[in-house]
Protein backbone atom coordinates (compact mmCIF):
# COMPACT_ATOMS: atom_id res chain seq x y z
CA UNK A 1 0.00 0.00 0.00
CA UNK A 2 1.19 3.37 -0.93
CA UNK A 3 1.26 6.18 1.22
CA UNK A 4 2.33 8.94 -0.88
CA UNK A 5 2.00 12.61 -0.58
CA UNK A 6 -1.65 12.26 -2.72
CA UNK A 7 -3.22 10.69 -0.12
CA UNK A 8 -1.85 13.12 2.71
CA UNK A 9 -3.10 15.90 -0.11
CA UNK A 10 -6.36 13.97 0.43
CA UNK A 11 -6.49 13.79 4.10
CA UNK A 12 -5.97 17.60 3.98
CA UNK A 13 -8.76 17.89 1.60
CA UNK A 14 -11.22 15.62 3.14
CA UNK A 15 -10.69 17.93 6.45
CA UNK A 16 -10.69 20.97 4.28
CA UNK A 17 -13.77 19.40 2.65
CA UNK A 18 -15.82 18.57 5.89
CA UNK A 19 -14.90 22.31 7.07
CA UNK A 20 -16.79 23.80 4.74
CA UNK A 21 -19.83 22.02 4.71
CA UNK A 22 -19.60 22.43 8.79
CA UNK A 23 -19.18 26.23 8.41
CA UNK A 24 -21.81 26.71 5.97
CA UNK A 25 -24.55 24.47 7.73
CA UNK A 26 -23.25 25.30 10.90
CA UNK A 27 -26.93 27.32 12.31
CA UNK A 28 -28.12 24.60 11.85
CA UNK A 29 -25.66 22.02 13.55
CA UNK A 30 -24.79 20.85 16.77
CA UNK A 31 -21.60 20.80 18.17
CA UNK A 32 -21.60 16.87 18.07
CA UNK A 33 -23.17 16.90 14.75
CA UNK A 34 -19.79 18.62 13.58
CA UNK A 35 -17.91 16.10 15.05
CA UNK A 36 -20.12 13.20 13.17
CA UNK A 37 -18.92 14.86 9.59
CA UNK A 38 -15.57 14.81 10.30
CA UNK A 39 -15.62 11.34 11.58
CA UNK A 40 -17.07 10.35 7.99
CA UNK A 41 -14.54 12.31 6.52
CA UNK A 42 -11.69 10.32 8.33
CA UNK A 43 -13.07 6.90 7.49
CA UNK A 44 -13.42 8.45 4.05
CA UNK A 45 -9.65 8.87 3.78
CA UNK A 46 -9.11 5.58 5.83
CA UNK A 47 -10.16 3.27 3.05
CA UNK A 48 -8.65 5.41 0.58
CA UNK A 49 -5.34 6.01 2.26
CA UNK A 50 -3.48 4.17 4.77
CA UNK A 51 -2.68 4.17 8.54
CA UNK A 52 -0.60 6.92 8.11
CA UNK A 53 -3.07 9.49 6.00
CA UNK A 54 -5.61 8.38 8.51
CA UNK A 55 -4.07 9.73 11.67
CA UNK A 56 -2.74 12.98 9.58
CA UNK A 57 -6.39 13.19 8.86
CA UNK A 58 -7.51 12.26 12.60
CA UNK A 59 -5.03 15.46 13.85
CA UNK A 60 -5.87 17.51 11.30
CA UNK A 61 -9.96 17.14 11.90
CA UNK A 62 -9.51 17.71 16.10
CA UNK A 63 -7.49 20.43 15.41
CA UNK A 64 -9.58 22.47 12.92
CA UNK A 65 -12.89 21.18 14.58
CA UNK A 66 -11.50 23.23 17.67
CA UNK A 67 -10.18 26.30 15.84
CA UNK A 68 -13.31 26.91 13.90
CA UNK A 69 -16.31 25.46 15.93
CA UNK A 70 -15.52 25.34 19.63
CA UNK A 71 -15.86 28.12 21.50
CA UNK A 72 -13.98 31.03 21.45
CA UNK A 73 -14.10 30.35 17.66
CA UNK A 74 -11.03 30.96 15.59
CA UNK A 75 -8.36 30.17 18.01
CA UNK A 76 -6.86 26.89 19.49
CA UNK A 77 -7.77 28.41 22.74
CA UNK A 78 -10.58 26.27 24.96
CA UNK A 79 -12.79 28.02 27.07
CA UNK A 80 -14.13 24.86 28.93
CA UNK A 81 -11.92 21.75 29.90
CA UNK A 82 -14.74 18.83 28.72
CA UNK A 83 -14.11 20.43 25.59
CA UNK A 84 -10.70 18.66 25.61
CA UNK A 85 -12.68 15.67 26.69
CA UNK A 86 -14.43 16.15 23.72
CA UNK A 87 -11.35 16.05 21.47
CA UNK A 88 -9.46 12.95 23.12
CA UNK A 89 -13.35 11.12 22.35
CA UNK A 90 -13.33 12.12 18.83
CA UNK A 91 -9.60 11.83 18.83
CA UNK A 92 -9.62 8.19 20.18
CA UNK A 93 -12.85 6.89 17.28
CA UNK A 94 -11.31 8.85 14.91
CA UNK A 95 -8.39 6.17 15.48
CA UNK A 96 -10.93 3.51 16.04
CA UNK A 97 -12.33 3.57 12.94
CA UNK A 98 -9.99 4.38 10.64
CA UNK A 99 -7.66 1.10 11.97
CA UNK A 100 -10.51 -0.66 11.72
CA UNK A 101 -11.52 0.44 7.85
CA UNK A 102 -7.35 -0.09 6.68
CA UNK A 103 -8.07 -3.42 8.50
CA UNK A 104 -11.15 -4.18 6.34
CA UNK A 105 -9.56 -2.80 3.31
CA UNK A 106 -5.98 -5.03 3.89
CA UNK A 107 -8.30 -8.18 3.55
CA UNK A 108 -10.43 -6.84 0.92
CA UNK A 109 -6.69 -6.86 -1.23
CA UNK A 110 -5.73 -10.12 0.39
CA UNK A 111 -8.69 -11.87 -0.55
CA UNK A 112 -8.25 -10.04 -4.18
CA UNK A 113 -4.86 -11.44 -4.66
CA UNK A 114 -5.30 -14.70 -3.51
CA UNK A 115 -8.16 -15.73 -6.22
CA UNK A 116 -5.49 -13.68 -8.76
CA UNK A 117 -3.25 -16.31 -7.79
CA UNK A 118 -5.88 -19.08 -7.68
CA UNK A 119 -6.95 -18.08 -11.22
CA UNK A 120 -3.39 -18.08 -12.44
CA UNK A 121 -2.71 -21.74 -10.61
CA UNK A 122 -6.07 -22.65 -12.49
CA UNK A 123 -4.80 -21.06 -15.90
CA UNK A 124 -1.96 -22.61 -15.44
CA UNK A 125 -2.57 -26.14 -14.74
CA UNK A 126 -5.22 -25.84 -18.01
CA UNK A 127 -3.13 -25.08 -20.03
CA UNK A 128 -0.79 -27.89 -19.12
CA UNK A 129 -3.04 -30.27 -19.56
CA UNK A 130 -4.22 -29.33 -22.52
CA UNK A 131 -0.41 -29.56 -24.40
CA UNK A 132 -0.41 -32.95 -22.09
CA UNK A 133 -3.60 -34.24 -24.18
CA UNK A 134 -2.25 -32.95 -27.65
CA UNK A 135 1.11 -34.43 -27.23
CA UNK A 136 -0.10 -37.38 -25.71
CA UNK A 137 -2.79 -38.69 -28.06
CA UNK A 138 -0.54 -39.39 -31.18
CA UNK A 139 1.61 -41.02 -28.96
CA UNK A 140 -1.18 -43.07 -27.75
CA UNK A 141 -2.56 -44.28 -31.31
CA UNK A 142 1.51 -44.82 -31.97
CA UNK A 143 1.91 -46.78 -29.02
CA UNK A 144 -1.55 -48.78 -29.34
CA UNK A 145 -0.80 -49.55 -32.86
CA UNK A 146 2.10 -51.07 -32.41
CA UNK A 147 0.71 -52.80 -29.50
CA UNK A 148 -2.43 -54.04 -31.35
CA UNK A 149 0.35 -55.36 -34.15
CA UNK A 150 2.37 -56.93 -31.31
CA UNK A 151 -0.38 -58.82 -30.21
CA UNK A 152 -1.56 -60.53 -33.33
CA UNK A 153 -0.32 -64.02 -34.26
CA UNK A 154 3.41 -63.60 -35.60
CA UNK A 155 4.08 -62.89 -39.19
CA UNK A 156 6.91 -61.45 -41.67
CA UNK A 157 9.59 -62.71 -39.28
CA UNK A 158 11.81 -61.94 -36.43
CA UNK A 159 12.61 -58.68 -38.05
CA UNK A 160 9.05 -57.15 -38.27
CA UNK A 161 8.46 -58.19 -34.59
CA UNK A 162 12.12 -56.54 -33.62
CA UNK A 163 10.97 -53.77 -35.68
CA UNK A 164 7.47 -53.36 -33.82
CA UNK A 165 8.86 -53.69 -30.38
CA UNK A 166 11.54 -50.34 -31.87
CA UNK A 167 7.85 -48.22 -32.18
CA UNK A 168 6.54 -49.67 -29.13
CA UNK A 169 9.18 -48.95 -26.89
CA UNK A 170 10.41 -45.69 -28.66
CA UNK A 171 6.86 -44.43 -28.15
CA UNK A 172 6.94 -45.35 -24.23
CA UNK A 173 10.15 -43.67 -23.64
CA UNK A 174 9.08 -40.57 -25.53
CA UNK A 175 6.06 -40.85 -23.47
CA UNK A 176 7.94 -40.78 -20.50
CA UNK A 177 10.01 -37.66 -21.87
CA UNK A 178 6.81 -35.79 -22.40
CA UNK A 179 5.90 -36.81 -18.66
CA UNK A 180 9.04 -34.99 -17.40
CA UNK A 181 8.57 -32.29 -19.34
CA UNK A 182 5.01 -31.37 -18.17
CA UNK A 183 6.38 -31.97 -14.67
CA UNK A 184 9.60 -29.86 -15.07
CA UNK A 185 7.23 -27.31 -16.29
CA UNK A 186 4.66 -27.68 -13.70
CA UNK A 187 7.22 -27.03 -10.74
CA UNK A 188 9.13 -24.36 -12.29
CA UNK A 189 6.11 -22.35 -12.45
CA UNK A 190 5.85 -22.63 -8.90
CA UNK A 191 2.62 -25.04 -9.00
CA UNK A 192 2.26 -26.41 -5.15
CA UNK A 193 3.09 -30.31 -4.20
CA UNK A 194 0.17 -32.24 -3.34
CA UNK A 195 2.15 -33.73 -0.18
CA UNK A 196 0.69 -36.26 2.27
CA UNK A 197 2.22 -39.10 4.83
CA UNK A 198 3.16 -42.08 2.50
CA UNK A 199 5.21 -45.32 3.04
CA UNK A 200 8.03 -44.86 0.71
CA UNK A 201 7.69 -48.41 -0.23
CA UNK A 202 4.12 -48.00 -1.47
CA UNK A 203 5.86 -44.74 -3.98
CA UNK A 204 8.81 -47.43 -4.88
CA UNK A 205 6.37 -49.61 -5.31
CA UNK A 206 4.08 -48.00 -7.86
CA UNK A 207 7.43 -46.94 -9.92
CA UNK A 208 8.83 -50.47 -10.28
CA UNK A 209 5.43 -51.37 -11.53
CA UNK A 210 5.95 -48.24 -14.12
CA UNK A 211 9.31 -49.65 -15.21
CA UNK A 212 8.58 -53.47 -15.15
CA UNK A 213 8.79 -53.34 -19.39
CA UNK A 214 11.85 -51.37 -19.61
CA UNK A 215 13.89 -53.39 -16.65
CA UNK A 216 13.00 -56.89 -18.95
CA UNK A 217 13.36 -59.04 -15.61
CA UNK A 218 16.42 -57.36 -14.27
CA UNK A 219 16.70 -58.51 -10.87
CA UNK A 220 16.03 -55.36 -8.18
CA UNK A 221 17.04 -56.01 -4.53
CA UNK A 222 15.34 -54.14 -2.29
CA UNK A 223 16.11 -53.50 1.27
CA UNK A 224 13.72 -51.68 3.02
CA UNK A 225 12.64 -52.37 6.62
CA UNK A 226 9.44 -53.08 7.90
CA UNK A 227 9.28 -50.02 10.38
CA UNK A 228 10.13 -47.46 8.51
CA UNK A 229 7.93 -43.93 9.14
CA UNK A 230 5.95 -42.81 6.33
CA UNK A 231 7.35 -39.84 4.86
CA UNK A 232 5.18 -36.56 3.65
CA UNK A 233 5.42 -36.71 -0.25
CA UNK A 234 3.49 -35.89 -3.09
CA UNK A 235 2.85 -39.63 -4.69
CA UNK A 236 3.34 -38.89 -8.18
CA UNK A 237 6.45 -36.35 -8.55
CA UNK A 238 8.13 -38.99 -5.84
CA UNK A 239 7.15 -41.89 -8.09
CA UNK A 240 8.83 -40.30 -11.04
CA UNK A 241 12.23 -39.74 -9.09
CA UNK A 242 12.26 -43.63 -8.67
CA UNK A 243 11.02 -44.16 -11.96
CA UNK A 244 13.76 -41.80 -13.35
CA UNK A 245 16.48 -43.05 -11.20
CA UNK A 246 15.79 -46.60 -12.05
CA UNK A 247 15.20 -45.17 -15.62
CA UNK A 248 19.05 -44.15 -15.45
CA UNK A 249 20.44 -47.09 -13.85
CA UNK A 250 19.04 -49.60 -16.41
CA UNK A 251 20.54 -47.75 -19.26
CA UNK A 252 23.78 -46.57 -17.99
CA UNK A 253 24.24 -50.01 -16.26
CA UNK A 254 22.99 -52.47 -18.68
CA UNK A 255 24.26 -55.40 -16.37
CA UNK A 256 23.44 -56.79 -12.97
CA UNK A 257 21.28 -56.19 -10.39
CA UNK A 258 19.81 -52.91 -9.23
CA UNK A 259 19.60 -52.26 -5.36
CA UNK A 260 17.34 -50.20 -3.77
CA UNK A 261 17.77 -49.32 -0.33
CA UNK A 262 16.37 -47.25 2.38
CA UNK A 263 17.43 -46.37 6.05
CA UNK A 264 16.02 -44.34 8.79
CA UNK A 265 18.15 -41.34 9.82
CA UNK A 266 17.82 -38.98 12.71
CA UNK A 267 15.28 -36.55 11.02
CA UNK A 268 14.91 -38.17 7.79
CA UNK A 269 14.87 -41.11 5.60
CA UNK A 270 17.75 -42.08 3.57
CA UNK A 271 17.06 -44.10 0.08
CA UNK A 272 19.63 -44.90 -2.19
CA UNK A 273 19.29 -46.36 -5.90
CA UNK A 274 22.65 -48.12 -6.69
CA UNK A 275 23.24 -50.23 -9.80
CA UNK A 276 26.43 -52.49 -10.36
CA UNK A 277 27.78 -50.63 -13.99
CA UNK A 278 30.82 -48.55 -14.68
CA UNK A 279 30.22 -46.12 -12.74
CA UNK A 280 30.45 -42.05 -13.17
CA UNK A 281 33.64 -39.87 -13.45
CA UNK A 282 34.73 -37.95 -10.84
CA UNK A 283 34.07 -34.71 -13.02
CA UNK A 284 30.70 -35.71 -14.17
CA UNK A 285 28.95 -36.61 -10.28
CA UNK A 286 27.99 -33.27 -9.72
CA UNK A 287 26.97 -31.99 -13.30
CA UNK A 288 24.85 -35.30 -13.87
CA UNK A 289 21.97 -33.53 -12.42
CA UNK A 290 22.14 -30.50 -14.60
CA UNK A 291 19.28 -30.41 -17.52
CA UNK A 292 20.55 -31.93 -21.06
CA UNK A 293 23.88 -32.89 -19.25
CA UNK A 294 25.01 -36.51 -20.60
CA UNK A 295 27.38 -38.01 -18.45
CA UNK A 296 30.45 -38.45 -20.93
CA UNK A 297 30.68 -42.08 -20.79
CA UNK A 298 26.90 -42.94 -21.49
CA UNK A 299 24.46 -42.14 -23.69
CA UNK A 300 20.71 -40.48 -22.94
CA UNK A 301 19.41 -36.92 -22.45
CA UNK A 302 19.84 -36.12 -19.01
CA UNK A 303 16.47 -34.24 -18.26
CA UNK A 304 15.50 -37.70 -16.09
CA UNK A 305 18.09 -36.74 -12.99
CA UNK A 306 17.45 -33.09 -13.37
CA UNK A 307 13.58 -33.51 -12.79
CA UNK A 308 14.68 -35.90 -9.68
CA UNK A 309 16.59 -33.55 -8.17
CA UNK A 310 14.30 -30.76 -8.83
CA UNK A 311 11.64 -32.79 -7.06
CA UNK A 312 13.56 -33.89 -4.18
CA UNK A 313 14.44 -30.44 -3.31
CA UNK A 314 11.08 -29.48 -3.60
CA UNK A 315 10.32 -31.63 -0.63
CA UNK A 316 13.05 -30.14 1.19
CA UNK A 317 15.57 -32.86 0.62
CA UNK A 318 18.80 -33.58 -0.83
CA UNK A 319 20.33 -35.96 -3.61
CA UNK A 320 23.64 -37.01 -4.54
CA UNK A 321 25.48 -38.73 -6.99
CA UNK A 322 28.53 -41.04 -6.08
CA UNK A 323 30.91 -44.45 -7.03
CA UNK A 324 30.03 -47.21 -5.00
CA UNK A 325 33.32 -49.14 -3.53
CA UNK A 326 33.06 -52.33 -5.99
CA UNK A 327 31.70 -50.49 -9.40
CA UNK A 328 28.83 -48.79 -10.03
CA UNK A 329 26.86 -45.59 -9.36
CA UNK A 330 24.41 -45.11 -6.42
CA UNK A 331 22.43 -42.33 -6.00
CA UNK A 332 21.44 -41.18 -2.44
CA UNK A 333 18.12 -39.12 -1.61
CA UNK A 334 17.17 -38.12 1.97
CA UNK A 335 13.17 -36.80 2.58
CA UNK A 336 12.88 -34.93 5.78
CA UNK A 337 10.40 -36.70 8.01
CA UNK A 338 8.26 -33.43 8.41
CA UNK A 339 6.60 -32.97 12.10
CA UNK A 340 5.95 -35.47 14.00
CA UNK A 341 2.34 -35.94 15.57
CA UNK B 1 -22.51 -66.61 -28.22
CA UNK B 2 -23.11 -63.39 -29.62
CA UNK B 3 -20.03 -60.85 -29.73
CA UNK B 4 -19.93 -58.14 -26.94
CA UNK B 5 -20.52 -54.92 -28.73
CA UNK B 6 -18.33 -51.92 -27.78
CA UNK B 7 -19.07 -48.29 -27.84
CA UNK B 8 -15.80 -45.84 -28.91
CA UNK B 9 -16.26 -42.37 -27.84
CA UNK B 10 -12.95 -40.52 -28.92
CA UNK B 11 -12.81 -37.68 -31.34
CA UNK B 12 -9.44 -38.91 -32.33
CA UNK B 13 -8.92 -40.49 -36.05
CA UNK B 14 -6.16 -42.28 -35.11
CA UNK B 15 -7.13 -43.21 -31.49
CA UNK B 16 -10.95 -44.86 -32.94
CA UNK B 17 -8.61 -46.94 -35.85
CA UNK B 18 -6.33 -48.59 -33.40
CA UNK B 19 -9.64 -48.97 -30.66
CA UNK B 20 -11.88 -50.71 -33.75
CA UNK B 21 -8.49 -52.89 -35.05
CA UNK B 22 -7.78 -54.07 -32.22
CA UNK B 23 -11.00 -54.67 -30.68
CA UNK B 24 -12.55 -56.10 -33.47
CA UNK B 25 -9.55 -58.46 -33.77
CA UNK B 26 -10.72 -59.75 -30.49
CA UNK B 27 -13.80 -60.73 -31.53
CA UNK B 28 -15.61 -57.44 -30.14
CA UNK B 29 -18.13 -55.57 -32.53
CA UNK B 30 -17.07 -51.90 -32.24
CA UNK B 31 -19.82 -48.51 -32.88
CA UNK B 32 -17.94 -45.59 -32.23
CA UNK B 33 -19.19 -41.88 -31.63
CA UNK B 34 -17.02 -38.95 -31.68
CA UNK B 35 -18.99 -36.27 -30.05
CA UNK B 36 -20.85 -37.18 -26.59
CA UNK B 37 -24.31 -36.46 -27.83
CA UNK B 38 -23.27 -39.11 -30.66
CA UNK B 39 -22.51 -41.39 -28.07
CA UNK B 40 -25.80 -40.69 -25.91
CA UNK B 41 -27.70 -41.48 -28.97
CA UNK B 42 -26.11 -44.77 -29.30
CA UNK B 43 -26.01 -45.60 -25.80
CA UNK B 44 -29.56 -45.93 -26.29
CA UNK B 45 -29.96 -47.26 -29.79
CA UNK B 46 -27.71 -49.74 -29.49
CA UNK B 47 -27.25 -50.42 -26.09
CA UNK B 48 -23.59 -51.21 -25.62
CA UNK B 49 -21.93 -53.77 -23.02
CA UNK B 50 -18.60 -51.87 -22.81
CA UNK B 51 -18.37 -47.93 -23.14
CA UNK B 52 -14.89 -46.68 -24.00
CA UNK B 53 -15.19 -42.80 -23.01
CA UNK B 54 -12.66 -40.01 -23.94
CA UNK B 55 -13.08 -37.20 -21.33
CA UNK B 56 -11.84 -34.48 -23.87
CA UNK B 57 -15.04 -34.39 -26.92
CA UNK B 58 -15.43 -31.34 -29.04
CA UNK B 59 -18.90 -30.97 -28.28
CA UNK B 60 -19.13 -31.60 -23.71
CA UNK B 61 -17.17 -32.32 -21.14
CA UNK B 62 -16.58 -36.39 -20.76
CA UNK B 63 -17.58 -36.02 -17.39
CA UNK B 64 -21.23 -35.15 -18.29
CA UNK B 65 -21.57 -37.64 -20.65
CA UNK B 66 -21.16 -40.03 -18.17
CA UNK B 67 -23.29 -38.58 -15.84
CA UNK B 68 -25.80 -38.88 -17.99
CA UNK B 69 -25.21 -42.16 -18.66
CA UNK B 70 -25.44 -43.01 -15.47
CA UNK B 71 -29.23 -41.86 -15.20
CA UNK B 72 -30.64 -44.51 -16.55
CA UNK B 73 -28.07 -47.45 -18.16
CA UNK B 74 -25.57 -49.35 -15.60
CA UNK B 75 -22.99 -50.54 -18.86
CA UNK B 76 -19.72 -50.46 -17.38
CA UNK B 77 -17.93 -47.25 -19.12
CA UNK B 78 -14.04 -47.71 -18.57
CA UNK B 79 -12.77 -43.64 -18.50
CA UNK B 80 -9.85 -43.18 -21.22
CA UNK B 81 -8.15 -39.44 -20.68
CA UNK B 82 -4.87 -38.50 -22.14
CA UNK B 83 -4.71 -35.20 -19.24
CA UNK B 84 -3.35 -37.49 -16.93
CA UNK B 85 -4.47 -35.65 -14.01
CA UNK B 86 -5.26 -38.03 -10.86
CA UNK B 87 -8.46 -35.60 -10.32
CA UNK B 88 -9.81 -36.73 -13.85
CA UNK B 89 -9.11 -40.47 -12.64
CA UNK B 90 -11.04 -39.80 -9.07
CA UNK B 91 -13.76 -37.83 -11.11
CA UNK B 92 -14.51 -40.13 -13.32
CA UNK B 93 -15.23 -43.03 -10.52
CA UNK B 94 -17.37 -40.60 -8.69
CA UNK B 95 -19.80 -40.51 -11.13
CA UNK B 96 -19.86 -44.44 -11.90
CA UNK B 97 -17.02 -45.18 -14.15
CA UNK B 98 -15.78 -48.80 -14.06
CA UNK B 99 -12.32 -48.50 -14.59
CA UNK B 100 -10.25 -46.20 -16.25
CA UNK B 101 -6.99 -45.85 -18.08
CA UNK B 102 -4.60 -43.31 -19.27
CA UNK B 103 -2.91 -42.47 -22.62
CA UNK B 104 -0.72 -43.63 -24.07
CA UNK B 105 -1.60 -47.44 -23.26
CA UNK B 106 -1.42 -50.65 -24.46
CA UNK B 107 -3.88 -53.08 -26.13
CA UNK B 108 -2.98 -55.96 -23.78
CA UNK B 109 -3.87 -53.39 -21.08
CA UNK B 110 -6.95 -52.47 -22.87
CA UNK B 111 -8.34 -55.68 -23.04
CA UNK B 112 -7.82 -56.83 -19.51
CA UNK B 113 -9.55 -53.77 -18.23
CA UNK B 114 -12.95 -54.72 -20.68
CA UNK B 115 -12.53 -58.36 -19.25
CA UNK B 116 -12.73 -57.18 -16.02
CA UNK B 117 -15.51 -54.71 -16.49
CA UNK B 118 -17.57 -57.13 -18.45
CA UNK B 119 -16.82 -60.06 -15.70
CA UNK B 120 -17.99 -57.36 -13.06
CA UNK B 121 -21.40 -56.88 -14.98
CA UNK B 122 -22.36 -60.01 -15.81
CA UNK B 123 -21.38 -61.09 -11.60
CA UNK B 124 -22.97 -58.58 -9.91
CA UNK B 125 -26.64 -60.57 -11.24
CA UNK B 126 -25.13 -63.20 -9.62
CA UNK B 127 -23.57 -63.87 -6.22
CA UNK B 128 -20.11 -63.19 -5.94
CA UNK B 129 -17.73 -66.17 -6.30
CA UNK B 130 -16.71 -66.91 -2.68
CA UNK B 131 -13.27 -68.05 -3.04
CA UNK B 132 -10.85 -65.86 -4.58
CA UNK B 133 -7.39 -67.46 -5.88
CA UNK B 134 -4.66 -64.93 -8.16
CA UNK B 135 -1.15 -66.79 -8.10
CA UNK B 136 -0.33 -68.08 -4.63
CA UNK B 137 -2.57 -66.04 -2.79
CA UNK B 138 -6.03 -67.42 -2.14
CA UNK B 139 -8.71 -66.05 0.26
CA UNK B 140 -12.18 -67.72 0.91
CA UNK B 141 -14.80 -65.45 1.93
CA UNK B 142 -17.46 -67.76 3.25
CA UNK B 143 -14.52 -68.95 5.97
CA UNK B 144 -13.32 -65.93 6.45
CA UNK B 145 -9.44 -67.32 5.71
CA UNK B 146 -6.77 -66.21 3.62
CA UNK B 147 -3.28 -68.78 2.15
CA UNK B 148 -0.20 -67.31 0.81
CA UNK B 149 1.43 -70.26 -0.63
CA UNK B 150 -1.15 -72.98 1.02
CA UNK B 151 0.02 -71.75 4.14
CA UNK B 152 -2.90 -70.23 6.06
CA UNK B 153 -2.27 -66.26 7.08
CA UNK B 154 -2.92 -64.84 10.38
CA UNK B 155 -4.45 -61.22 9.91
CA UNK B 156 -5.88 -58.57 12.05
CA UNK B 157 -9.69 -57.79 11.44
CA UNK B 158 -9.13 -54.99 9.57
CA UNK B 159 -6.57 -56.29 7.38
CA UNK B 160 -9.23 -59.00 6.15
CA UNK B 161 -12.28 -56.58 6.28
CA UNK B 162 -9.65 -54.85 3.83
CA UNK B 163 -9.31 -57.40 1.34
CA UNK B 164 -12.53 -58.91 1.47
CA UNK B 165 -14.05 -55.64 -0.11
CA UNK B 166 -11.22 -55.69 -2.71
CA UNK B 167 -12.33 -58.91 -3.76
CA UNK B 168 -15.54 -57.77 -3.88
CA UNK B 169 -14.56 -55.58 -6.93
CA UNK B 170 -11.64 -57.52 -8.01
CA UNK B 171 -9.56 -56.39 -11.14
CA UNK B 172 -10.97 -53.10 -10.48
CA UNK B 173 -9.13 -49.70 -9.11
CA UNK B 174 -11.71 -48.89 -5.11
CA UNK B 175 -10.84 -45.60 -4.88
CA UNK B 176 -9.41 -44.46 -1.08
CA UNK B 177 -12.72 -43.05 -0.73
CA UNK B 178 -14.67 -45.69 -0.47
CA UNK B 179 -12.50 -48.07 1.44
CA UNK B 180 -12.46 -45.41 3.71
CA UNK B 181 -16.36 -45.64 4.01
CA UNK B 182 -16.26 -49.12 4.10
CA UNK B 183 -13.54 -50.31 6.52
CA UNK B 184 -14.57 -47.27 9.46
CA UNK B 185 -17.78 -46.58 8.43
CA UNK B 186 -18.73 -44.42 11.33
CA UNK B 187 -15.95 -42.17 10.27
CA UNK B 188 -12.79 -40.97 12.21
CA UNK B 189 -10.18 -42.34 10.08
CA UNK B 190 -7.40 -40.98 7.41
CA UNK B 191 -6.43 -41.60 4.20
CA UNK B 192 -2.94 -42.58 5.94
CA UNK B 193 -4.41 -44.84 8.38
CA UNK B 194 -5.40 -46.76 5.44
CA UNK B 195 -2.11 -46.69 3.19
CA UNK B 196 -0.55 -47.68 6.67
CA UNK B 197 -3.44 -50.51 6.87
CA UNK B 198 -2.83 -51.48 2.29
CA UNK B 199 1.60 -51.57 3.78
CA UNK B 200 0.89 -53.99 6.32
CA UNK B 201 -1.44 -56.12 5.20
CA UNK B 202 1.11 -56.60 1.86
CA UNK B 203 3.65 -57.47 4.45
CA UNK B 204 1.42 -60.56 5.22
CA UNK B 205 -0.04 -61.40 1.81
CA UNK B 206 2.81 -60.64 -0.69
CA UNK B 207 6.89 -62.06 -0.97
CA UNK B 208 7.83 -58.94 -2.45
CA UNK B 209 6.00 -56.65 -0.85
CA UNK B 210 7.95 -53.58 -2.67
CA UNK B 211 6.86 -55.54 -5.86
CA UNK B 212 3.55 -56.87 -5.05
CA UNK B 213 2.24 -58.93 -7.47
CA UNK B 214 -1.99 -58.78 -5.70
CA UNK B 215 -2.51 -55.53 -4.10
CA UNK B 216 -1.45 -52.59 -6.40
CA UNK B 217 -1.75 -49.03 -5.91
CA UNK B 218 -3.65 -46.77 -8.38
CA UNK B 219 -0.80 -43.98 -7.14
CA UNK B 220 -3.16 -40.71 -5.65
CA UNK B 221 -7.03 -42.30 -6.90
CA UNK B 222 -6.69 -45.78 -4.91
CA UNK B 223 -5.79 -49.66 -4.52
CA UNK B 224 -6.93 -52.53 -7.66
CA UNK B 225 -6.35 -56.16 -6.24
CA UNK B 226 -5.72 -58.70 -9.22
CA UNK B 227 -8.19 -60.37 -11.24
CA UNK B 228 -8.84 -63.80 -9.87
CA UNK B 229 -7.01 -66.83 -11.88
CA UNK B 230 -9.52 -68.07 -14.91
Amino acid sequence: MSESPREYGLAVAAIALCTGACFALFRFLTLTDVVMVYLVGILAVALRGGRGPALFASLLGVAAFDFFFVPPRFTLHVERPQYLVTFAVMFGVALLISHLAVRVRLQAEAAKSAELKAETERLRSSLLSAVSHELRTPLAAIIGSASALLAEPPGGGPARRELLENVRDEGERLARLVHNLIETTRLESGASLKKEPYPIEDVIGTALARVDKLLAGRPVESDLPDNLPVVPVDPVLMELVFVNLLENAARHAPEGPLDIMARERMDALEISVSDRGPGLKPEDLDRVFEKFYRASAAPGAGLGLAIAKAVVEAHGGTIRAENRPGGGASFRLTLPRGERR
Amino acid sequence: MTAKTVLVVDDERAIQRFLRASLEENGFAVIDASTGNAALDLAVSRKPDVVLLDLTLPDMDGLDVLKRLREWSSAPVIVVSARGEESDKIAGLDRGADDYLIKPFGVEELLARIRVALRHAERAARDPEPVYEHGDLKIDLGARRVWLARKEVRLSPLQYTLLAALVRQAGRVVPQKQLLKELWPEGGSTPEALRILVHQTRHRIEREPVRPRHLKTEPAVGYRLESPDE
